[in-house]
């Protein structure tokens, strides 16, 4: 589904290069639940940015589908997200101006999804808050918003990047197993520096200063 | 009862009213300060042609010699001309004054028989005559509603008197009659001027048959009557005249009217620069979720465009409602002429709305530009 083909991303600090991810080759499949998982500035974010299009890698390709996402043009990589991926981010960003029910919608604006949202929000326990504004809701609850937007549409990948940082680890792991449970048949790629969240991934790979230590073709399961 | 779109630029406007309604506010104060410069400046040479739009009736020819010449000018004009004539008349002129916003303006009062004062009432758009016609000699006057109304003159003031040295006569002319038109008049007896007014010069009236061929009839004896020893007023020569008056102060007006429309732009691309800073948060996201810069600017754009479609509406009517407010308290008490609706007042203000979107979209393009939404859910950027 998702492929990495000697993904790099090189970027200057005062002169001296200095390497986010080095000759990362990794393939997601699908339906797989995969962590990525490394200590801070290890460059895990940084792959998930090329795993999804929202960076391009400076050397190496990055397919998804069979499609090199490198190649595309912004427009096009835009759409591919907005059709394909879902995004869980670090902060539960939400607009301040729209309701919970709204900011789920945001990637899927059409009067058909509403009720599918509504649905979301009720199995992930917030629908009796639907109709509240961001700063009505709790950490825990806004993070459960984010996740009913990215599971909106059904896409065939989502990509969660700490999606536990800002919370406790007992909120933290619900919105895990919530991802988990109600991603349907898609793919899903996490990343953590808590390997506890990671207890239900199919697979888990380890970076450490833009490389893989352990190799990604060997699946581990936990 | 369908939702509303959340992404659409109404639910923006409304759930972030403290944000719109500054910049609404801004754009209508430009619009409706635009639209009052203009309305109330071309109130003068709009009051020009309404006091003098008696003129649109009749040729006026005066002799600058012997008065016995006036009958021989009305021949040369009469002789070929292309369009009928229904009527001349020979009456005389005294001066006064009327006031204006600008201060006094000269008035002729026409001289004329009571059979010819008849005509002319009807001719200008008389309804109906308040009080009676003049005595044949009389000291007296009829004047139009809104010389009534300027001059503040009821049934039995009097309209010149030999105390008033800007409406002088030998004797108190008293109104014993108000004409309801929309035209600006004061006729009295001939014979009564020709007893004790000076020069002694006959004036010919010459009415075209129709209306609609008055400024044929015009330009003829402009043409006919031009080296000869003589002066003609007609509506044409007002108009030219006027217009070449206030060409040189609207001149003036496009620079200052430009340099309000720069400096509100200014503001406005300022605000709107500001308020796109603090929506960093949300274009990062949008982006990051697959919506594309050209979707962002879009977007933007219609809520810059309605911000700014809401602000030119509301400025227009607030101009309309100021003006009225102008109009009832200061202008129409003394008859002074402003059109809410002048065409150029409209015009002058249409750069406003296409200035303010152009530098609004120019903010708006340079600020996607560059965009990274990375840097955004990254925190590195908020």
């Amino acid at each position: 589904m998702i492929r990495a083909e000697g993904a790099t991303l090189e970027y200057s600090d005062h002169g001296r290069p200095v390497f986010a991810c080095r000759d990362i080759d990794l393939h997601v499949n699908e339906g797989e639940f995969l962590g990525i998982l490394g200590p801070s500035g290890s460059g895990k974010s940084s792959l998930l940015y090329l795993l999804s299009g929202l960076k391009i890698p400076t050397a190496g390709d990055i397919f998804f589908n069979g499609e090199n996402l490198s190649s595309m043009s912004d427009g096009e990589r835009s759409k591919a997200r907005l059709d394909n991926f879902g995004f869980v981010f670090q902060q539960p960003y939400l607009l301040g101006y729209l309701t919970a029910i709204e900011n789920a919608l945001i990637a899927n604006p059409t009067e058909q999804n509403r009720s599918i949202a509504q649905g979301l929000l009720d199995t992930l326990g917030i629908g009796h808050k639907s109709h509240r504004m961001p700063h009505e809701l709790s950490g825990g609850e806004k993070q459960r918003v984010c996740v009913a937007r990215a599971l909106m549409g059904s896409p065939k990948v989502i990509f969660a990047d700490e999606p536990t940082a800002s919370l406790d680890h007992t909120n933290g792991a619900a919105v895990v197993s919530l991802l988990n449970e109600h991603r349907g048949g898609g793919s899903m790629v996490m990343v953590t520096h808590d390997e506890s969240m990671l207890w239900e991934a199919d697979r888990i790979v380890r970076i450490v200063d833009g490389s893989f230590v352990t190799p990604a073709s060997d699946p581990q399961l936990h | 009862m369908a939702e509303l779109k959340p992404l659409s630029a109404f639910v923006y406007l409304i759930r972030n009213f403290k944000r719109t309604a500054p910049l609404v506010g801004v754009i209508m104060l430009a619009v409706m300060l635009v639209n009052g410069i203009i309305a109330l400046v071309d109130s003068i040479p709009y009051s020009i042609r309404t006091t003098y739009g008696y003129l649109q009736e009749y040729l006026a020819v005066t002799p600058r010699g012997l008065s016995s010449e006036t009958p021989h000018l009305v021949e040369i004009v009469s002789k070929g001309c292309p369009v009928p004539i229904e009527r001349v008349m020979i009456i005389r002129g005294s001066g006064c004054v009327i006031q204006s916003i600008v201060g006094k303006w000269p008035f002729v009062v026409l001289g004329m028989s009571t059979e010819d004062a008849n005509y002319y009432l009807k001719r200008e758009n008389t309804s109906h005559l308040t009080g009676r016609m003049f005595v044949p000699g009389a000291a007296e006057a009829i004047v139009s509603r809104n010389v009534a109304t300027n001059l503040k003159l009821k049934l039995g003031s009097t309209l010149l008197s030999p105390d008033l040295t800007d409406n002088y006569s030998p004797h108190a002319v008293k109104v014993v009659g108000i004409a309801e038109s929309d035209r600006w008049f004061a006729v009295d007896s001939i014979e009564y001027q020709r007893e004790n007014h000076f020069p002694p010069i006959d004036v010919a009236l010459i009415f075209a048959h129709n209306r609609q061929d008055q400024t044929k009839l015009d330009a003829w004896a402009t043409k006919r009557l031009k080296g000869l020893r003589t002066q003609l007023f007609s509506y044409a020569e007002l108009e030219k005249e006027t217009h070449t008056m206030f060409q040189t102060l609207f001149a003036m007006l496009n620079v200052v009217i430009g340099l309000i429309v720069g400096v509100i732009t200014l503001m406005v691309a300022m605000l709107i620069n500001i308020y796109q800073s603090q929506r960093i948060l949300e274009f990062g996201l949008l982006q990051a979720l697959g919506y594309t810069k050209r979707q962002l600017v879009w977007r933007s754009l219609r809520e810059v465009s309605a911000v700014v479609l809401l602000g030119y509406v509301f400025g227009l009517l607030l101009a309309q409602a100021t003006l009225s407010v102008v109009d009832y308290c200061l202008m129409a008490p003394k008859a002074f002429a402003l059109d809410h609706f002048a065409a150029r007042a409209l015009w002058y203000t249409v750069p406003v709305p296409i200035v303010i979107l152009t530098a609004a979209a120019m903010t708006v393009w340079n600020r996607f530009r560059t965009f990274d939404p990375v840097g955004v859910v990254e925190r590195r950027l908020v």
